[in-house]
Parts: C-alpha cells; structure tokens; sequence
C-alpha cells in the first residue's frame, strides 16, 4: 500500500476508517485501490494533511471520492481539520492496489 | 505542514452541462425510429429520399452528435487532463443544437429547402464552432497534449467540415451553383461526418474509457498515433482525390482506415486481455460487442469501393451501410455508455453530499438491469431483421424490425428517465 505518514499509530486507525470510502465505479474502497499517497498529523495545529490520487486524471468522482475521504477523517478524529489535496505526480498505477483489492477484482 | 507532493488543480464539469444532451438524445432514439417505422417501406427503394434524410439527421445529430457532445462535455477533463475552459459555451452549443436539429430534421422530411432547413443548417453550424472554441480553449492551457486530445480536437474539426458541407448542399437545393449532381457530393459529407466525425472521436474517447473501465495494464499511444494517421490520411484521400483525382480508386482510402479499424479491433483486444477487472458489466458487453460492429460498415464499405455490385444491389448495399452504422455501431456504443455514464453522472449529484457518511447505493443501481437486458435483446433483434429487410426488400421485416427498434427505444427512454429521476433512498 505503501502510504507515508509521520505518525505510524493515527495512520492506522486512519486507513481503518477510509475503507469505509468506496470508488463507485470500481467497488473498491480507497485504501485498497492504493488512492492514499500520505496522512500527516499536525498535532500543534490539530490539523490532518491527507495526499491522495484518482485512478484517472479529473475522474469525474474525484470531488465526491476527496469529500467523502474528508468526512470519515472528522468523523473518526473528531476535533481534528482534514485537509485533502490531491495529487497526479507520480500518477497511480495498477501497482498500487494491495493484494486484497487484486483479489477482489479478479473475482 | 506540506507534503512533498505537487498539488493538483482540479475541477469537475457540472451535471448541468451534460445531463440535457443525454435527455435531448434519448428522445432523438424514440423519434428516429418511429421515423423508421412510418418509413419503412423507402428502404426497398433509392437511398435518396426525404424519409431516409431526415432520420439519418435525426440519427447523425439528434442522437449520436447530441449524446457525443454532452459526454464530451463530461470528458475532455479526463482525456485531455485540463478543465473545460466555458460553461457558458457548453450550455450555448446545447442551445443552438437543440434548435437546430428539428429544424433541418424537419426540412428534410417535408423536402422544404427554405428557411427551416436554411435556419436549422445555420444554427447547428454555429453550435459546432462554439463547441469547437470551447475544446480549443479548454486545450490550449497548460501541458502538451496527449494522443486522445488529438483525437477528439480533430474530430471536431472534422463535425465543423462536414456540417459546413452541409449547408452548402442545403444552399444549392434552391440556389444550385456547385458543377456537379448533389449525390455526387453526398459521399464526402458523409463520410466527414462518419469516418471524421464519430470514427475519430470514438476512437479517441473509447481508447481511454476502455481501459479505464477494465483498468487495464496495456497502454500504446504510439499505436494509436499510427491509427489516426491511417484514418485521416484514408479519409483526406478520399476527399482531396475527389476533387483533384475523381479515377483514383476507392480502395485505396478504404483500405487505409479498414487497416486502422482492425488496428484499434487489435488495441481493444489487447486492453480486453490485459484487464486487471475481471468482470465485465452489461453496459460494457454491449459497448464492446460495438466494436466489433465496425466491420460489418466496413465490409460493406469494401463491396461497394470495389464496384463489385450493380442496379438494386448496389442501391441496397448503400442503404444497408448507412443503417449499420448508424442503427448498428453508433447506437450500440451509445446504449452501452450511455449506462456506464450517466448513471455515475447522476448518483454524483444525489451523493456528492452522503458518500462515506452514510451507506449508499451503487450507480449500477440507479438503472433498471433487466429493463437494460430486455432493451439489449429486443435491440439485437430489430437490428438484424431491419437488416435482412434491406437487403431482402421485403416490407414485412423493415417493420418488424423497425416495431422492436422502436421498442428498444422506448425502454431506452424509460431507463434514462428513471436514472434521471432518481431520489435519494
């Protein structure tokens, strides 16, 4: 999966709760599909800086698939701001889907 | 706190700049082949004819075009990686369309050359060149541009030729001033508009989606380049050689883009193998059954380039081309994508607000699967008994082909409307 972060312990609680957000056309949650490049907690500001992909360059779910990442975070870590940015450098690739979501598409 | 990744700049199309030619396109689908039914019995005759234009317009413009632009609306962000530059423009190429269309449909049909056809040329002409600015403009920012760029930028421009002739024929029904017979200038019309047009633009926009839907490993831009130089050498060929060289044969153009259709048959097939999906929806089946659709336009095409045929068959010949490709391959690529698009379209709209909140549907969801199937089936049907019909010039199947066209139609229309209607659950 492969997701940098500089808190190991929130990122994990983090990917945990962004399963719950599904990309729509493929039936896969983000985490699995390998959209989340980087999760960082700025515990000073109390703010979560998340650095995520799409599958394609402006996929027209893209507004829906970052809001949504947005609102699981709040919801999860509740005082906390979210953050999201996305990102297309370096662009995904099939690569970055972990072996539970290979699994799942070659059902 | 930054991260060490370059930010995106990042802007969707809005539903309500897509979503009105879907509409507009469906009820195009349910007029054109109730068209067909009432003329049913013109296909055993000469192509030519106020029946077979104005559903072939209705078909051309009123459905594919209509349905091509809307989606492109949606699409020229994600083929060509940049925003669209004008909202405003994309709601105005609507406008002048939507007028347009019956207009000239319905010169066409009462074979009045007058104002509505003159008004009607006038104004789908002006939508086409404002839909040409605003792809110009939307691809002018930024970043070199990429193999499907190309493609749609030139099939647009290939729309503005073809529309342009158009009018031009319009004119000198009651003005004549070109040398020679309007059939003789029928063809390159045409075929700007089919092999220009819809053949480029399909192919640009199909080779993206394609794999994207699958999410396949295999990726050729360099095969694609080949493609599109075959296709529009053939096709600036075939115009250019009317023009300076009317002996040249056909042939020649004919087998420059029959060789680019059985290299993109070839692109597909290789996406196809190498998908990471593995399975493979309704909507996809029927898309991808529409690629292999082009060869039947195509062996037609072959026949009549060799001047194999003579009297009646040759006559038949040309109007079955027309309908496979415009009942056959365009249709059929439309009713699929038209459910792989539009249900996503909308489930963004009623869910942009719930999604990872709360539990929600899933697109698919939001059509009807079995109204899908049966409209699929009863499509098939009425599409080869039509066919059988022409080429059989036999009545009795050109209607009953045209009855189950028409159903299809309707249970197309039915779909659509319930997608379009969908309440949150």
């Amino acid at each position: 999966m492969n997701v940098i972060s500089n808190h190991t312990m929130n990122a994990t609680i983090a990917l945990a709760a962004l399963e719950q957000v599904i990309d729509p056309e493929i039936g896969l949650n983000v985490v699995d599909l390998g959209l989340i490049y980087q999760l960082d907690f700025d515990e000073t500001e109390k703010i979560i800086y998340v650095t995520m992909t799409l599958t394609t360059q402006f996929c027209p779910m893209g507004d829906t698939l970052t809001a949504a990442v947005r609102r699981v975070l709040e919801k999860t870590f509740g005082e906390r701001q979210v953050r999201v940015e996305l990102c297309f450098d370096p662009p995904w690739t099939h690569e970055r889907i972990s072996e539970e979501g290979k699994r799942f598409l070659n059902q | 706190m930054g991260t060490g990744f370059p930010q995106a700049d990042f802007r969707n199309t809005p539903h309500t700049a897509v979503v009105p030619f879907y509409l507009y396109a469906a009820v195009s689908l349910l007029a054109g082949s109730v068209l067909l039914f009432l003329s049913a019995s013109l296909f055993t005759g000469h192509y030519f004819n106020p029946g077979s234009l104005a559903i072939t317009h209705i078909m051309a413009l009123g459905w594919g075009t209509m349905i091509i632009l809307g989606a492109s609306h949606q699409l020229v962000p994600v083929l060509t990686e940049k925003s669209l530059y004008s909202l405003r423009l994309a709601h105005l190429t609507f406008w002048l369309a939507a007028c347009g269309i019956p207009l000239l449909v319905y010169g066409f049909y009462k074979m009045d050359m007058g104002w509505p056809a003159k008004w009607g040329g006038r104004l789908l002409l002006l939508a086409i060149l404002v839909y040409v600015i605003n792809l110009f403009r939307s691809l002018q920012h930024g970043k070199k541009m990429n193999v499907h760029a190309v493609y749609i930028l030139t099939a647009a421009l290939w729309l503005f030729i073809t529309a342009f002739l158009g009018l031009t024929l319009v004119y000198n029904f009651t003005i004549p001033f070109l040398p020679q017979d309007i059939l003789a200038y029928l063809p390159l019309h045409a075929h700007a508009g089919i092999i220009g047009w819809f053949l480029l633009l399909i192919i640009g926009v199909g080779s993206r989606l394609i794999p994207m839907f699958l999410i396949s490993k295999y990726q050729q831009p360099r095969l694609l380049y080949v493609i599109y130089f075959l296709i529009n050498g053939g096709l600036l060929f075939y115009q250019l050689s009317f023009l300076w060289l009317p002996a040249a044969p056909l042939l020649i153009p004919a087998c420059l883009i029959g060789t680019g259709l059985f290299l993109f048959v070839f692109y597909c097939i290789q996406v196809f193998r190498q998908r990471i999906r593995k399975q493979v929806d309704e909507p996809m089946k029927i898309s991808l059954l529409s690629v292999s659709m082009i060869v039947l336009p195509l062996l037609t095409v072959l026949v009549l380039s060799g001047r194999l045929l003579s009297g009646e068959h040759q006559l038949k010949t040309v109007q079955l081309y027309g309908f496979v490709i415009f009942f056959g391959w365009i249709t059929a690529l439309i009713l699929g994508m038209t459910f792989k698009t539009l249900p996503f379209i909308i489930w963004n709209k009623v869910y942009h607000e719930k999604a990872g909140v709360e539990k929600t549907p899933n697109p698919n969801d939001l059509y009807n699967k079995k109204l899908f199937a049966v409209m699929a089936l009863i499509y098939l049907a009425g599409f080869v008994l039509f066919s059988a019909g022409i080429l059989l010039g036999m009545i009795s199947l050109l209607q009953t082909g045209a009855v189950l066209l028409t159903g299809m139609a309707f249970l197309y229309c039915l779909n659509v409307y319930r997608v379009w209607k969908h309440k949150p659950v």
